[in-house]
């Protein structure tokens, strides 16, 4: 029997529904154990000392081959490829016809008609349905991400893929390589040398602190792995489990999970027909309290999310004269919600009263229980903004979330952040009856830093700190 | 045998040689807490699961945490009753027993379920700490038994592929379930007997259990069955509410069943058990356990346990000699510690999870729903400000909305409605146990309840404070 498309499955279903209902279960971060020691000391060690983060497992590879793929992914992209040598990478960012987000990931070019894109699925998707359809003279190879429950079995990726960071991020790459590693600039790749084996490397870097994210062949990554694991001993390095490593985007900014703007629009129509349901875009699933049964208010554009200078008119791709109409229209803005300390005790606090109302349960240190978390944002009365990631920081002591808000909001502005779903939630597995709750919030800008921590957050942070 | 010091070079008792104490050398082991392997954490969310235990139906899946170790030969009864406190008299093909085996202090090695699978053969699950002593003595003392083990999946290098599969049926629903399951009325037998069920064309061991007053099944039988096993039971459980239990919520289980799980295995001191410990490898359970919490003592037999202690007392019969049979005859008729549930006190829970948004340092950080941070836990337990006694195994309940302890307590402290402290967190900012931010101890109220700990024990003896706190 043959997959039904998301196309069919939308002839019966509003979108909106489909995803909220879905019963996919949570978003999981695959493989890689939740905690090598705990995941308070992991998320300092980012912050104080340095940490290997193992990202071989929760991402799809897919590798496009040949004339074309240049053509390919600039057709697709808003972003510019004028300066787009051999061994470099970028952020890709598609848009769909209507100049929303489809998904966003690095593409590494790792050699003369050879690229790989790495991220969540839905670029991946979108990159091989053009692949395929589009005419172009390309191969496709897709390494999908590891399953989210192996039940045991062994799991094979095609890379290992690990990065390098924190403050004594730097000191180690060189001890590793045995001599200086140069830094270059942020996104450019290069190669080195651990346990004796040729590496490649992107430059990248966290909190200001240069780092590297390092790959290889699957087969070597616990010879390398122990290798680091082992230097890095006397820099204090940390191995980050799956429960801390989704939250370092917390604190260094960037969103990832924006709802892939797919399901409307006759010219995504060819594209839904070719997305079976099994995909991302079909059986993953949206939550929170932010609800419209107009799916297309969940869409959001590159300047929304913090892609404004990305969107380059240099070339022709998908989606280029809505960005344009769209372009020097104010936009809603990527900002970081402080959570008020009080209220999160709140909801805590629900656990601890039989016969009182429970709260949807606040999942530590990553607080998510969807693929893609729409929770509204309230001022004075009016929805003014969205919340997309939540989670806690061990080194903020603070619970965050990432999100966008309307352009007349101002940073340190306190907002009401609605927690949960409405009705007592949707029938997803991850939700449990429960009841929403207001969540005081200031809006904060991305990356939260300990600047912003001490001007703006000051005042209710010390009220609960008591 | 593959757990053997001979084999693998180092003992325990080697280690012990370079360490400074036993107990300095588990509170800083870095194992990590207890594993429960392979089970995804989560198949739904772990509140719902927790609350089908209690209002519907559930599936465990108890294939990986546990070891088996099957016994076979005329002397197998022979050894198991010569180890074991339980009588054996009436211990016919078909009966499982909680199996418990002392030191000749009477302290607790360790304990798990043993099955009377056949004629002379048994299987023990459990934690490895009895399987070790019991095998040891078989090598050691001459009995014409084998023995054959298999190793729990955390012990495992390789795919987690066991013997047999393991799984329990649980809940108000558990009866319907089977009934449904098996296409016939299911039997009427006693607790801890088993039978045999047909389940998806196969055939299935089954040993009569139960959990929250409710009839439940634990089932077994060969691994390559295990999948359509579980299969035909969570598509016909659908109609009961049936939950597959992730690892996360199955550890707390014990907690509203009242079972303790971790007691500190009593090997590690006295020349009676110098020659086992030359036995056991450095790597096993007994030399990587962690051991954490606010009780220390410098002296490891102030962490042993009687089965007085927990809860045990009923198995214990004088009709047969065993090791450790006249220490426990000494102290049979007057126990002085009794096994308790403690529902700790919301606001002072609150109070710790509060600190991790204060500019204070944090309490130790509670894990939920499990808030174990050591293979073995042991936290004090204050009345007035002197200890009388310890909490082992923490975790929080959905089902009772409330942060629950099993404790241990002197008998004076027993009575439920009693109010003491459990003191949460370690000493000094904290052992190096790579479980164990810095932190700062806490002090939590708590009502002694009894065990298994109930809906009703908490209205009648927790009313009082839980609505003061407000």
């Amino acid at each position: 029997m043959s997959e039904r498309s998301l196309e069919e499955l939308l002839q019966t279903t509003n979108p909106v529904d489909l995803l909220r209902d879905s019963q996919i279960g949570a978003y999981v971060y695959p493989v890689v154990p939740s905690e090598y020691t705990n995941w308070r000391d992991e998320q300092r060690a980012w912050r104080d000392s340095c940490v290997l983060f193992d990202q071989s497992h929760h991402m799809v590879d897919i590798y496009i081959e040949g004339p074309d793929a240049l053509k390919l992914v600039s057709d697709t992209a808003i972003n510019t490829f004028s300066n787009f040598a051999v061994n470099r990478a970028k952020q890709y960012v598609p848009c769909s016809h209507d100049g929303y987000v489809i998904g966003d990931g690095i593409l590494f070019h790792l050699e003369q008609n050879r690229l790989v894109f790495v991220g969540r699925a839905p670029c991946a998707n979108w990159i091989e349905f053009h692949g395929q359809t589009g005419g172009y003279d390309v191969a496709i190879t897709k390494d999908d991400r590891s399953p989210g429950n192996p039940k045991g079995k062994a799991v094979n990726r095609i890379s290992y893929r690990f990065q390098i960071q924190g403050p004594n991020a730097w000191q180690l790459i060189e001890k590793l390589n045995g001599g200086p590693v140069d830094k270059l600039r942020m996104f450019h790749m290069a190669a080195m040398t651990i346990a004796g084996r040729q590496v490649r490397t992107l430059r990248h870097g966290m909190a200001g602190a240069p780092g590297l994210e390092i790959w290889g062949p699957y087969e070597e990554r616990e010879e390398i792995r122990e290798t680091i694991a082992e230097a890095g001993r006397e820099f204090g390095l940390a191995q980050v489990g799956a429960r801390a490593y989704a939250t370092n985007t917390l604190e260094s900014g960037w969103i990832p999970s924006p709802l892939p703007a797919v399901y409307t629009g006759e010219r995504m129509k060819p594209y839904r027909e070719w997305l079976s349901e099994s995909s991302y875009e079909a059986s993953g699933s949206l939550g929170g309290s932010f609800y419209s049964d107009n799916i297309e208010d969940y869409y959001v554009t590159p300047y929304e999310i913090g892609y404004g200078s990305f969107v380059n008119f240099d070339h022709d791709f998908i989606g280029r004269e809505a960005l344009q109409a769209m372009a020097a229209q104010p936009h809603r803005r990527k900002v970081t919600y402080a959570w008020n300390a009080d209220d999160v005790g709140a909801i805590f606090r629900s656990m601890l009263n039989p016969g009182e109302p429970h709260y949807k349960y606040i999942d530590l240190p990553l607080s998510n229980y969807a693929s893609a978390s729409f929770d509204r944002i309230v001022k004075d009365g009016k929805i003014v903004g969205a919340s997309m990631f939540a989670g806690y920081s061990y080194n903020e002591r603070a619970m965050l979330s990432l999100g966008i808000a309307d352009p007349d909001v101002a940073i340190g502005d306190e907002v009401t952040l609605v927690w949960g779903e409405e009705g007592g939630g949707s029938t997803k597995t991850t939700v449990e009856r429960h009841e929403q709750l207001e969540v005081r919030a200031v809006v904060s800008p991305t990356p939260y830093s300990q600047v912003v921590r001490e001007t703006y957050a000051e005042g209710w942070r010390s009220r609960a700190a008591r | 045998m593959q757990s053997t010091a001979t084999m693998s070079g180092q003992s325990l008792e080697d280690l012990l040689q370079e360490s400074s104490s036993p107990v300095e050398m588990l509170r800083n082991s870095q194992i990590g807490p207890y594993a429960f392997p392979v089970v995804p954490p989560e198949f739904t969310n772990w509140r719902d699961e927790q609350r089908a235990w209690q209002e519907s139906a559930v599936l465990f899946d108890q294939s990986h945490h546990m070891t088996d170790m099957y016994i076979e030969g005329p002397d197998a009864l022979k050894l198991l009753s010569e180890l074991g406190v339980n009588s054996v008299r009436n211990f016919s093909v078909d009966k499982a027993k909680q199996f418990v085996a002392c030191n000749h202090d009477g302290y607790v090695i360790g304990d798990a379920i043993l099955f009377h699978l056949a004629e002379h053969t048994f299987n023990l699950v459990g934690r490895p700490s009895a399987h070790n002593w019991v095998q040891y003595q078989c090598e050691t003392g001459g009995y014409d038994v084998s023995i054959e083990r298999d190793e729990r999946s955390a012990a495992r290098s390789g795919p987690p592929l066991r013997k047999a599969y393991r799984y329990q049926v649980q809940g108000p629903h558990a009866q319907e379930l089977m009934r449904k399951l098996t296409g016939a009325p299911v039997p009427d037998i006693r607790f801890f007997n088993m039978d045999v069920f047909s389940i998806a064309g196969r055939t299935v061991r089954a040993l009569r259990h139960g959990m929250v007053g409710q009839p439940g099944w634990e089932l077994f039988g060969p691994w390559e069955d295990g999948a359509p096993v579980r299969d035909a039971i969570a598509a016909a459980g659908e109609e009961f509410g049936l939950r597959l239990v992730g690892a996360k919520a199955y550890s707390t289980s014990a907690l509203e069943s009242g079972w303790i799980p971790s007691p500190v295995p009593s090997v590690y001191s006295g020349d009676a058990l110098s020659a086992y410990r030359r036995w056991l490898p450095a790597h096993g359970y007994e030399g990587t356990a962690s051991l954490g919490g606010s009780f220390e003592s410098d002296d490891i037999n102030d962490y042993y346990l009687t089965p007085y202690d927990l809860g045990y007392g009923p198995m214990v019969s004088f009709d047969h000699d065993f090791i450790g049979r006249e220490a426990l005859e000494a102290i049979a008729d007057d126990p002085p510690r009794r096994k308790v549930s403690l529902a700790w006190n919301g606001e002072d829970a609150m109070r710790a999870f509060g600190t991790l948004f204060g500019d204070s340092d944090c309490a130790k950080f509670i894990d939920l729903p499990l808030a174990n941070y050591a293979t073995l836990p042991y936290d004090t337990v204050l009345r007035d400000g002197a200890a009388v006694g310890l909490s082992t195994y923490t975790g929080y309940t959905h089902n009772g909305r409330t942060m629950l302890s099993l404790g241990i307590v002197d008998v004076r402290y027993s009575a439920p409605g009693t109010e003491v402290t459990v003191v949460w967190g370690e000493a000094g900012g904290g052992s190096s146990k790579p479980t164990v931010e810095r932190h700062a101890q806490t002090e939590i109220r708590a009502i002694v309840c009894p065990v298994p700990y109930s809906r009703v024990a908490r209205e009648e003896y927790a009313e009082g404070w839980r609505t003061r706190q407000h």
